[in-house]
């Protein structure tokens, strides 16, 4: 950890006598551990020290960027002088209205040392109890712990200073029988939270009352989705729905629908990088303070996340969710997405089934079939199962579904009050709190061998 | 550079370790792209260090500094070192890695113009002729128009005494407009979807893609797709067009012939495979014209380089031959499994990644058929012409792909378009219902540019050559 002092005082002193309009630098520098493990050992363990040094150089409308990712000053000054002849090459940018004057940003405890201090050997002691845990039923096991620490930092030369230090520990376990596996997941900034025995005997339990999975016919079926599975289908609407690019190029279900009804009254979700008990973090990459968006309330199409030049094309104000520079091609993301809770426990939802499925988890959605019908195609994994009047009978085969969100997520029966933080699949920041759902609808249209 | 991996290797050989590798990785890349008209993204990065992997006490460890001190990558080193005293607590069977020879070497791949020294006017000026022309057609309602180039350097050193130095350039283009009326929305690209097609090549690759020479037709056909029928939902003869047929040997085959998937190693993200390893030399897995190598010696493809990040020699190496499962994708530590020596696949998405084995270059050989022929000899079919949405379960059997745009072909003839284009099925079963492919001029390797794998997750740049293929009796058109 290099300290925002060192920091901001290094970046005062790459940007003095810069020429530029404007100039803004993001940091982001890391420490990370990764323990993965595979047929119960540890088969890979990596460690990293690394750091990306971002400029935006601005004259007038033209914007240059440029990265390192070496803090040596001669190195920034050349990767400063960089970005300076990009933008002078540039065309203008007319929706660009300028880098942000500093704002107040909330104060979030982001930082944990004993998690920034968690190395390889305490990864490898807990994940022998994954091992010892799954062996009990000779089971094998998978997965990754990771661990680390970083910080973030936004400069610019309209006095912004932004700081953020953080922490987060994560873990995936995949536990396996002969005929069937199971999964559980973690994340938190805080490496105690995340109960690693716990989570190895959820995995287990799944691959053992997984056993000799049958096979279904593929269908329209009853579902309870865990929280796994809901997340990795909000992580999809969220990129073809939720952002900036998406609603301006009227390719997301949500241009042209603010305001109309879109899922059932019970459903809402929203991003918020302020709130403690999710992976906070309360700036963006602009240095612009995360505001709270509303994406779908009671139903209801509201609004989608923006940085200041997608806000600025669509005619609002940054919703504090910009990227780094080199990526606002994409346009604004929302990267703490959070799903209001119901009010009944995961068995009370298992047991208002008649017939359907509890479906574990998702593996290799996909989402440009038709984005304005957010459809989406998946297939289910690591423990799908029948219920019949409310009880789990046995594992099943897994399902492949093609249905669109819009029509699935409007046959909501229940929602559970509790929740769960499940990281992005694709990224290594950004998460989703999801509950458990019981929708009393979702199309199944193929099956495979497993 | 080199002095200071060697000198880190005699550090941790003085130690005791069973065999250590360090790689020094240098990348420069530049993004540009140009959306309606407007440069949304013209930026450059440096990204720099060392990556060390150690075995010692017969397990794993890899650390990773963008720091080049010698003392950093020392530190570096102690800490790959301690990381794989804590991976031997697990360790059942000691990491054992087959037998390679000894390189030093220096390949460079192909290049005449570098693209890095093209003048940014001429890159973006093109860019936006393209943004602008797509553009042209009220009905479009956004354009974009990209090119990304990548230059790396790297040194390999071993404590098994391989010094290799690499010099790599990748280039790649690409556009795309969607159309919109303000109820259907639809896409089209060229010359393929995801941000165009790439090789390791100079930025003479860009200028032989007749980027400008395809855009009204790209543009017409967006627009065409407003009005098309939807794509029927029915069981019909297909044939499917080159880069969309490097995405399905991308996915049903590629993927599922990397060794670590079918050892379980990489389960946790990705999955497993159903190719077993009694399957090798057994399985059926295509029809008896179903040819596909590995082959990372081809000059210029995306998937080529000179070594691994092993140091192992590209190779080209069947995986099917004769519809037969006959290959894999390996590595030294895990082609001793199946007794062989490693087709060298290992390669890292960049200094702070572990080498996993990746797809190099996953070619389906070509057939005999003129395309013409080809569809005059189809009866009642669809053709399904690029890449839109794909996935495929974790054992890589069931599929589902979707394309930009399909045409019936009706008593031979190419007839009305098809919007929402979609094809599934299982994967044995699909490759056995191959019963033509396109001949070698009809042939072309595609780069594709993002293919995900590992945790943490890695990118990998491979290619895939492929032709129009036809299949029989496919399930199509399950969007609804």
């Amino acid at each position: 950890m290099i300290g925002q002092d060192k920091l901001f005082s290094l970046f005062e002193k790459v940007v003095k006598g810069s020429k530029a309009d404007e100039t803004e630098v993001v940091f982001v520098g890391s420490n990370s551990g990764l323990t993965r493990f595979a047929n119960s050992i540890i088969h890979q363990n990596v460690n990293e020290a690394n750091a990306k040094i971002l400029f935006r150089t601005v004259l007038g409308k033209k914007i240059g960027v440029a990265s390192t990712n070496s803090l040596l000053l001669s190195d920034l000054k050349a990767t400063l002088r960089n970005s300076f002849e990009i933008a002078k090459y540039q065309k203008e940018n007319k929706h660009f209205p300028g880098l942000p004057e500093p704002k107040e940003y909330a104060r979030v405890e982001t930082y944990f040392p004993a998690t920034a201090e968690f190395g390889p050997k305490d990864r490898a002691r807990l994940v022998k109890k994954v091992f010892i845990r799954a062996n009990k039923r000779k089971f094998t096991t998978a997965g990754a712990f990771a661990t680390g620490d970083g910080e973030i930092a936004v400069f610019n030369t309209k006095g912004v200073r932004c700081y953020q230090p953080v922490t987060s520990a994560s873990i995936n376990i995949i536990a396996m029988s002969e005929t069937s596996s199971g999964y559980s997941v973690g994340l938190s900034r805080k490496v105690e939270d995340i109960e690693v025995v716990s989570l190895a005997d959820i995995a287990v339990e799944k691959a053992y009352v997984g056993k000799k999975p049958k096979p279904l016919a593929a269908g329209d079926y009853e579902v309870i989705l865990e929280p796994a599975a809901v997340a990795a289908l909000f992580e999809w609407i969220n990129y073809i729905g939720f952002g900036s690019k998406g609603f301006n190029d009227k390719t997301s279900f949500l241009s042209d629908k603010i305001g109309q009804k879109l899922m059932d009254d019970a459903v809402t979700i929203y991003d918020d990088g302020n709130d403690p008990s999710a992976i906070a973090m309360p700036f963006d990459f602009e240095g612009v303070p995360k505001r709270k968006v509303y994406f779908i309330e009671k139903g209801i199409g509201k609004g989608v996340v923006f940085d200041r030049t997608s806000g600025n094309k669509a005619g609002v104000e940054s919703t504090g969710h910009g990227l780094p520079a080199n990526e606002q091609g994409q346009g604004a993301i929302g990267l703490n997405l959070i799903v209001e809770p119901g009010n009944k426990t995961r068995e009370e939802l298992i047991a208002g089934v008649k017939k359907g499925l509890l479906v574990t988890r998702f593996h290799y959605i996909n989402g440009f079939i038709d984005t304005p019908k957010a459809v989406l195609t998946g297939m289910t994994r690591d423990g799908v199962y029948l219920i019949e009047e409310g009880q789990l009978k046995h594992g099943v085969k897994n399902l492949r579904f093609t249905d669109s969100m819009l029509r699935a997520f409007s046959h909501v029966i229940g929602i559970s009050k509790d929740r769960q933080l499940i990281p992005s699949w694709w990224d290594s920041v950004g998460c989703i709190a999801a509950p458990n759902f019981h929708l009393s609808s979702f199309k199944f249209t193929g099956t495979t061998d497993f | 550079m080199k002095d200071s991996l060697k000198s880190v290797l005699d550090w941790l050989k003085g130690k005791g370790v069973d065999y250590a590798d360090a790689r020094y990785v240098r990348t420069e890349s530049e993004s540009c792209m140009v959306s309606d008209g407007i440069v949304e993204t013209l930026s450059r990065d440096v990204n720099v260090g060392v990556g060390i992997r150690v075995i010692d006490r017969g397990a794993w460890g890899f650390a990773a500094v963008s720091s080049l001190k010698e003392a950093d990558i020392k530190k570096a080193a102690n800490k790959a070192l301690q990381t794989a005293r804590a991976s031997a607590t697990t360790v059942k069977e000691k990491v054992r890695l087959t037998e390679t020879e000894s390189f030093r070497d220096h390949y460079k791949s192909p290049c005449e113009i570098d693209p890095f020294a093209v003048p940014t006017d001429e890159k973006i000026g093109l860019l936006l002729e393209i943004s602008d022309r797509l553009k042209s057609n009220p009905k479009i309602k956004t354009s974009e128009a990209s090119m990304d180039f990548y230059k790396t350097n790297k040194i390999f050193c071993s404590t098994e005494g391989s010094e290799i130095e690499q010099d790599i350039i990748e280039s790649g283009a690409g556009y795309m407009c969607v159309a919109y009326d303000g109820n259907e929305v639809q896409k089209r690209s060229y010359p393929n979807s995801h941000r165009g097609d790439f090789a390791t090549r100079g930025y003479e690759f860009i200028q032989g893609m007749r980027l400008l020479d395809n855009v009204d037709r790209t543009r017409e056909e967006a627009v065409a797709l407003l009005t098309a029928d939807n794509c029927p939902d029915t069981v019909t003869d297909i044939i499917i067009c080159g880069s969309q047929m490097a995405l399905q040997v991308h996915e049903s085959c590629g993927h599922p012939t990397e060794l670590d998937r079918v050892l379980g190693t990489e389960i946790s993200l990705a999955g497993g495979s159903f190719m077993q390893l009694d399957g090798l030399n057994k399985l059926k897995y295509g029809s008896d014209i179903v040819n596909i190598f590995a082959d990372a010696t081809i000059p210029g493809a995306l998937g080529s380089f000179g070594y691994d990040d092993e140091g192992v020699k590209a190779q080209r190496s069947p995986i099917i031959q004769e519809g037969i499962h006959v290959g894999y994708l390996t590595s030294r530590e895990t082609a001793p499994v199946i007794g062989r020596k490693s087709n060298g696949t290992m390669r890292a998405d960049g200094w702070n990644r572990l080498p996993l084995i990746r797809m190099t270059n996953i070619n389906l050989e070509p057939g005999e058929w003129e395309l013409d022929d080809l569809i005059v000899n189809t009866r009642d079919g669809i053709f399904f012409d690029m890449n839109k949405s794909w996935s495929i379960d974790d054992k890589r059997l069931n599929f589902q792909f979707g394309v930009e745009c399909a045409w019936e072909i009706k008593n031979g003839k190419l007839g009305r378009m098809l919007k929402n284009p979609l094809y599934t099925g299982m994967t044995p079963e699909f490759w056995n219902s191959c019963d033509a492919i396109c001949n070698r001029k009809h042939w072309k390797i595609w780069g594709v540019p993002n293919c995900g794998k590992g945790e943490p997750m890695q990118i990998a740049r491979v290619a895939h050559g492929a032709a129009p293929t036809r299949f029989r009796k496919v399930k199509v058109g399950v969007s609804k």
